[in-house]
């Protein structure tokens, strides 16, 4: 009796864990599941609005295809695999924070404003490269040299937008989703003179 | 029969049920959104890029731009800043205030005038954002305020057009290695539309060895010469660093993801200590003749993090705070540059000993390194323009250029933004990177160091 249920036990228990232990903790913190779809289109909009608003994703968390994010200065979901969308943690990624802060719609044909709450889970229709390229109504390329800030520097698989041009060491501060582990910041840089990375602008800024 | 199955479907049930109620206290639970509440709104950032060295005769501006922190989670989130800089000569005993003006582009400014900035000056800067909060730039203020050296002689060199293409092959490889986790590799962060971060810096120890941060791994890679490589397995949090090794050994490694912290460890690897940096941001550490010190951001100075056991707390740090490189004979380092010009400096005290200004046809990108060398300098600069870039390397004497010759950027990966370069003897490092992995490249610089 006893080896019996003593066998049931441990093949009841291990079926559970098995079944249902492993997908569930994959997902594990489902920040995703706090985000909103707050979003109203806006105008005018100035650069420096762009910057505050950029700003709040500073030292919050970083997820690839990710888009919403929380203001308390920690990563809420560090850790995540890297590349799986579907890990559903805190942060933009480096095409969604440009997306977001450019106040862009998610149509491609329309060049105006939209605000897009921090917490608003979207990351838009761009990638680095489509920002590289001028890719969209709103998108342009600018040459490096005649960057201000709010512009971005983008490559075929990053792009960062400049938050304070030329450092005293000629660097420029950018703001970015770097990576998961690094989540996302206001670093100095040395884009603007890396030949994989060209210069982009949005259109229409007020001031 | 019915015997035989009863107590193991029991079983079965009741381990089951025991599997769901652990995943449910544990899994579950974890999953909960755990949502901090949002922090209260903040000051935001002064952003200011010192002048640090200015020609005597000129007056000199100082500009801030202001980054309003965002009230809620909504649009608004301008703010009218408003403030003065306390303006003191070199010499003189009390601040004096000059208003800060609104510029166009949102930027908030003041002009220290010729006379007061001929003999060079100190400066802080107090901003209010309209709010009813305030900051102060450095925030130490007038304990450890900025600094700005007078420029009365200096040798202007130009450093010519690029030669893009033209590089000087390295005088020899010291370590190669492929991209993984394995002994023979080091570490690289990528994937599909992500940025592609190697190991971040690397040093050249007292002893000639060269210590690698493949922080990626969450270790220290050693390269002694005819030697395997060895790995010291290290605490790292983040995705990036930087790194130095001390006059006796111990290695600094500083954490710039989220915020910043420098770890001491033992040459053989063994953790000394760990202490937060009081700025928000950083981007290198060196060792200085009293111990480390960081580069930190939106200061722009120089950190003093303690050298032994005890790393100092934040206050302390602010209240040291430096606005030059310290390095050996009493003297400091100072660097300006912009795409047009690089000013380049050997001070003492508010004196300035030596300067130097580049110029050239070609953009400047970011110097790399700017280390003392002989009478001059040793200098790794970038040129570029919109498809091409090279380092060019100087080695600087009193009376102009004395050496020069253009490295190829090597940079596939990324590495901290200034740590691409060292200088230990005669010989120049350069850790760089291609597709297929990084190595450690030299270059015989010439002279004496």
């Amino acid at each position: 009796m006893r080896r019996g249920l003593g066998t049931g036990l441990v093949g009841g228990l291990a079926t559970v864990l098995l079944a249902v232990g492993t997908p569930a903790g994959a997902y594990h913190t489902h920040f995703k599941s706090t985000c909103t779809s707050g979003y109203f289109n806006d105008n005018p909009v100035t650069r420096s609005a762009a910057r505050n608003y950029a700003y709040v994703a500073a030292a919050e968390g970083y997820q690839w295809g990710g888009g919403c994010w929380n203001d308390n200065n920690t990563d809420d979901s560090p850790g995540d695999p890297t590349q799986d969308p579907n890990t559903n943690g805190e942060g933009p990624d480096c095409s969604g924070l440009t997306f977001k802060s450019w106040w862009e719609r998610s149509e491609t044909g329309d060049p105006w404003f939209r605000y897009h709450s921090a917490m608003q889970n979207t990351h838009g229709p761009y990638t680095a490269a489509d920002f590289k390229y001028g890719t969209g109504a709103p998108n342009v390329t600018v040459a490096k040299a005649n960057t201000v800030y709010m512009d971005a520097f983008a490559s075929t698989y990053h792009v960062g937008m400049i938050y304070w041009a030329n450092t005293a060491f000629n660097q420029d501060r950018i703001i970015e989703a770097k990576c998961e582990a690094c989540g996302s910041g206001t670093w100095p840089r040395t884009y603007r003179g890396n030949p994989d990375y060209s210069g982009a602008r949005r259109l229409y800024w007020s001031g | 029969m019915r015997k035989t199955w009863r107590w193991p479907l029991a079983g079965f049930l009741l381990g089951g049920l025991v599997g769901a109620t652990f995943l449910t206290v544990n899994v579950v639970g974890a999953s909960s959104p755990i949502v901090p509440p949002a922090r209260a709104a903040s000051f935001g950032e002064v952003l200011h890029t010192p002048p640090l060295l200015a020609r005597v005769g000129k007056a000199v501006e100082l500009s801030y731009g202001v980054v309003c922190g965002v009230v809620g989670d909504k649009p608004g989130g301008s703010c009218t800043p408003n403030g003065a800089v306390f303006v003191r000569a070199a010499g003189e005993a009390g601040f004096r205030k000059l208003p800060l003006e609104p510029e166009p582009g949102g930027l908030l400014s003041a002009v220290v005038p010729a006379g007061d900035a001929d003999r060079g000056f100190d400066y802080y800067a107090a901003i209010d954002n309209g709010r009813g909060q305030s900051s102060t730039l450095p925030e130490a203020g007038a304990a450890a305020p900025q600094h700005v050296w007078p420029l009365e002689t200096w040798t202007t060199v130009d450093v010519g057009a690029p030669r893009f293409g033209e590089f000087r092959p390295p005088s020899s490889v010291v370590g190669g290695f492929g991209w993984g986790r394995g002994d023979g590799a080091l570490g690289l962060d990528s994937g599909r539309q992500q940025s592609r971060i190697g190991p971040s810096a690397f040093d050249v120890a007292p002893d000639g060895s060269v210590v690698v941060l493949d922080q990626v791994n969450q270790r220290l890679v050693r390269l002694r010469s005819g030697r395997k490589p060895s790995q010291l397995p290290i605490a790292f949090a983040g995705g990036e660093g930087d790194l130095a090794v001390g006059g006796d050994g111990t290695i600094y490694v500083l954490e710039v993801s989220g915020k910043p912290l420098l770890r001491s460890f033992s040459p053989a690897g063994a953790p000394i200590s760990a202490g937060p940096l009081a700025d928000p941001v950083a981007d290198m550490v060196r060792a200085g003749p009293s111990g480390p010190i960081v580069h930190a951001f939106p200061s722009e100075m120089w950190l003093p993090a303690g050298g032994d056991r005890r790393p100092l707390t934040a206050a302390q740090q602010l209240r040291r705070a430096q606005p030059a490189r310290t390095v050996e004979g009493g003297l400091e380092v100072v660097v300006h540059a912009s795409a047009a010009e690089v000013d380049l400096a050997l001070v003492r005290g508010d004196r300035t000993v030596r300067a130097w200004a580049l110029r050239g046809p070609a953009s400047f990108g970011e110097v790399q390194l700017a280390e003392p060398y002989g009478d001059g300098l040793v200098v790794v600069v970038r040129l570029w323009d919109e498809r091409h870039a090279e380092f060019r390397v100087l080695r600087l004497a009193p009376g102009g250029v004395a050496s020069t010759f253009t490295v190829a950027p090597g940079e596939w990966a990324e590495t901290a933004s200034l740590s691409r370069f060292r200088v230990h003897g005669d010989t120049l490092y350069q850790l760089r990177s291609r597709r297929s992995g990084a190595e450690i490249a030299t270059y015989e610089i010439g002279g004496k160091r």
